[in-house]
């Protein structure tokens, strides 16, 4: 008889006890789920959110976690800090483990519909009926997280699409603001000539910035009403007009106009693009209004430069799309995770965040462009220190909303595949690899399957909301 | 005369000697305990999981249902697959001979001088002690097109921009964080290698090549074929540096398996499909594995 622990026994003891071990985690992931609750009300929640930057992350302590300590010293908020690219992965392994925080920083729409549809997401119905979040945020904006009559999400910023623009270099060159495609090509072409990108642009340092552009001309060439009519099934992405936008915005990179050509597009850090920008050598950047944020690093004293920046809207590129008329959607969501033992906390620390309309108008003028939560206001209550050109994306954003002249930002109305696909297709389009028409086909297959799965929010009718 | 005859041991040990035997083994496991757990909670479980995963429809959240061999089929026909695996193949290729090459010419020349060895070995090792994302992040600004190195020398040319040269932009930078490495190892392999084999080489009239070729390589052939083995090994598992400076495009130009499993697990919402890609290089690496045993056991090592 032999004492030693031979091979075989080794490896068998080893294996019975992995499949020990693995087989609940398999059947959890089918549909089992933890212990959650309500809670108390009371006590320790977690948040994960992915606010980067000293000062940023400094700011939220403060005014937004710190503030709901003073106001709620039964309940405590753990921050944790995430990178953005990061956060969705974490945060959905976490959930999918029936683990992760309480308060969770969701991504897009259609996104936070799979979470919920997986119920990885608590109902919040009951919370929005109780503390009347309906009444305090936009119809439209609740609407895109409500399934089934069960909202499952709060939206957390309103999202649109801007071009920013050194106006110091603009009044050097004499260049006025374009007002429709002839304008903005004269513009295009004149800078390019003078050694001048037209639109600063890179995916270097996020892949997904392709999608900003489809965006834009998409509801700047097809114009909302026509991606609205793609988005509700009453037409199809491989409609010429979609090919033909693709088709435009390739012509674009081909000139050299987009960033200088598709291989820089695919190479200049973004950061070198916000600082050709500032200095002027870069005169406009197509950007969300989120970039308000970081822009100022490039002007000014920060960019060591004496310009000005200031943002215009896209001028539309056809007949059919309208002036003045602004994608909207919205940037990322907070959820209550369905398997948080404290649900009540957690519901508490949204309704303060969405609820008291003074300190929101007060975030949204700190932190240009970072805190905008869809709620009413009139122009007079935005706060009068605000930065005039974050309240100007205030006000014409709730005009558009309000005149029902808008488009649909492709990160919250595109089911998951097919945004995806709207950026991760558009570089093999601008490589040669795939033509417009091929591109807007496969995109409209994945779109339509996804939609027949019912992964699309409830879309922003094309009425004022 | 007397013979001394042995007593046979008893033939069943008696009840002290077995309690002596299990207390022996128990011993045994609880040593072995904590490891084992460890192992089986962060390796074997998924593992088993992955395995199960391959063969179903799950998308990385919610429940997932069986499809049989689907993944596995559709991994064969899927272009997008048979292009990172011939990415794979150009980086094993470039990263096998590149910093090989590199790393043997380094520890060479260190070995001819006598004076500041510490110093040239402290020198090539710190692009492999610095973190991957650092490293990459300062290679991206390096290799812009409009103000990296190129540009400065005159060149226009988007090197992680261009579909035709991303995949070997990264590799070069992968290659110039590990050749140091190399050669810091291969340096200390040649220095157990004997000097009179050296000496001896020399009064036969061998050259410089010569004593490279006769001496030091069959010298240092262990630690060679190991390194080979763990190189073979990480070229198949590359990933950071991609990752990090392309995510594998333009348009999957620098994609390889594992960046492509990544975007089918994290952003197609395929975690099945990824997972059967998983499996299916685990399995390119198990051929490797056996190859590099099958080669020991006919004495390619010694």
């Amino acid at each position: 008889m032999t004492t030693s622990l031979s091979r075989r026994r080794f490896l068998s003891a080893a294996g019975l006890a992995g499949a020990g071990l693995a087989a609940p985690s398999l059947l959890s992931a089918c549909g089992g789920g933890a212990d959650a609750g309500k809670g108390s009300g009371k006590g320790e929640v977690s948040l994960w959110i992915d606010i980067t930057g000293d000062a940023n992350q400094k700011y939220f302590d403060e005014k937004v976690i710190g503030a709901f300590h003073a106001a709620n010293p039964d309940i405590t908020v753990k921050t944790t800090y995430y990178k953005g690219q990061d956060l969705r992965q974490q945060v959905q392994t976490a959930l999918q483990a029936r683990s992760g925080p309480d308060i969770v920083r969701g991504p897009s729409a259609t996104q936070t519909i799979a979470w919920s549809k997986a119920h990885l997401l608590a109902d919040l119905t009951p919370y929005a009926k109780q503390w009347g979040w309906n009444d305090k945020l936009a119809g439209w904006a609740v609407q895109a997280f409500t399934t089934d009559g069960k909202l499952y999400a709060l939206p957390m910023r309103v999202d649109t699409m801007l071009l920013y623009f050194n106006k110091t270099l603009f009044t050097q060159k004499g260049w006025t603001q374009p007002k429709n495609r002839a304008d903005l090509e004269a513009f295009a072409a004149d800078a390019m000539g003078q050694g001048i990108i037209p639109f600063g642009s890179s995916n270097t340092d996020w892949t997904a910035a392709g999608e900003w552009l489809m965006t834009l001309f998409w509801n700047n060439f097809a114009g909302g009403d026509a991606v609205y009519q793609a988005l509700t099934g009453k037409t199809q992405f491989s409609d010429p007009v979609f090919v033909d936008t693709v088709s435009l915005l390739k012509s674009y990179f081909d000139k050299g106009w987009i960033g200088g050509g598709a291989s820089k597009y695919f190479s200049v850090p973004a950061a070198e693009v916000g600082a050709g920008l500032g200095k002027g050598t870069v005169a406009t950047i197509p950007q969300g209004e989120w970039y308000m944020s970081n822009i100022g690093a490039f002007f000014g004293k920060a960019g060591n430069n004496t310009n000005e920046w200031d943002w215009m809207a896209m001028p539309p590129l056809s007949a059919t799309a309208k002036a003045d008329s602004y994608a909207i959607g919205i940037g990322g969501s907070f959820a209550i995770n369905q398997a948080s033992k404290n649900q009540d906390a957690a519901a508490a620390f949204l309704n303060w965040y969405y609820g008291d309309r003074t300190a929101a108008l007060q975030r949204m003028s700190d932190v240009p462009a970072t805190y905008n939560i869809p709620i009413a206001f009139k122009a007079d209550e935005i706060p009068q220190k605000t930065d005039p050109r974050a309240a100007r994306v205030l006000t014409e954003v709730d005009k558009a909303v309000g005149s029902g002249n808008y488009g649909y930002v492709t990160w919250t109305w595109w089911p998951p595949k097919s945004d995806v696909f709207v950026y991760e297709g558009l570089e093999q389009v601008l490589t040669g690899k795939i033509t417009a028409a091929e591109y807007c086909k496969q995109l409209a297959t994945t779109f339509t399957a996804e939609r027949q799965q019912g992964n699309i929010p409830q879309l922003m009718p094309r009425t004022s909301q | 005369m007397t013979t001394l005859t042995a007593t046979p041991p008893a033939a069943t040990p008696g009840p002290t000697r077995r309690r002596a035997v299990w207390r022996r083994a128990l011993v045994g496991w609880a040593f072995l305990a904590p490891l084992l757990v460890l192992n089986v909670l962060v390796v074997l479980g998924p593992s088993i999981a992955t395995v199960y995963y391959s063969f179903t429809d799950w998308t990385g959240i919610g429940s997932a249902n069986l499809i049989g061999f689907d993944n596995y089929t559709r991994a064969f026909t899927d272009p997008a697959v048979h292009e990172a695996l011939l990415h794979n193949a150009i980086w094993f290729v470039l990263f096998l001979s590149v910093p090989m090459a590199l790393g043997m010419l380094g520890a060479h020349l260190i070995n001819q001088v006598r004076r500041f060895r510490m110093v040239f070995r402290t020198l090539f090792f710190i692009p492999y002690v610095t973190a991957s994302v650092i490293n990459a992040a300062i290679w991206k600004m390096l290799l812009s097109p409009n103000s990296g190195i190129a540009a400065q020398l005159g060149f226009d040319q988007a090197w992680l921009g261009d579909p035709a040269t991303s995949l070997y932009a990264v590799n070069f930078v992968v290659d110039w964080h590990w050749w140091g490495f190399l050669a810091v190892i291969f340096f200390a392999a040649m220095q157990n290698v004997d000097v009179q084999l050296y000496e001896a080489a020399k009064l036969d009239g061998a050259g410089r090549w010569q004593q490279f070729k006769s001496v030091t390589l069959p010298g240092i052939r262990p630690t060679l074929v190991f390194i080979v083995l763990m190189t073979v090994i990480w070229s198949l598992k590359a990933f950071d540096y991609i990752f990090i400076m392309t995510h594998g495009g333009p348009a999957n130009s620098s994609d390889v398996v594992s960046t492509l499993m990544y975007d089918q697990a994290f952003n197609q919402y395929s975690a099945g499909y990824a997972a059967a890609l998983g499996l299916s290089m685990t399995a390119v690496t198990g051929l490797v594995l056996a190859a590099y045993a099958w080669l020991r056991r006919k004495g390619w090592e010694e």
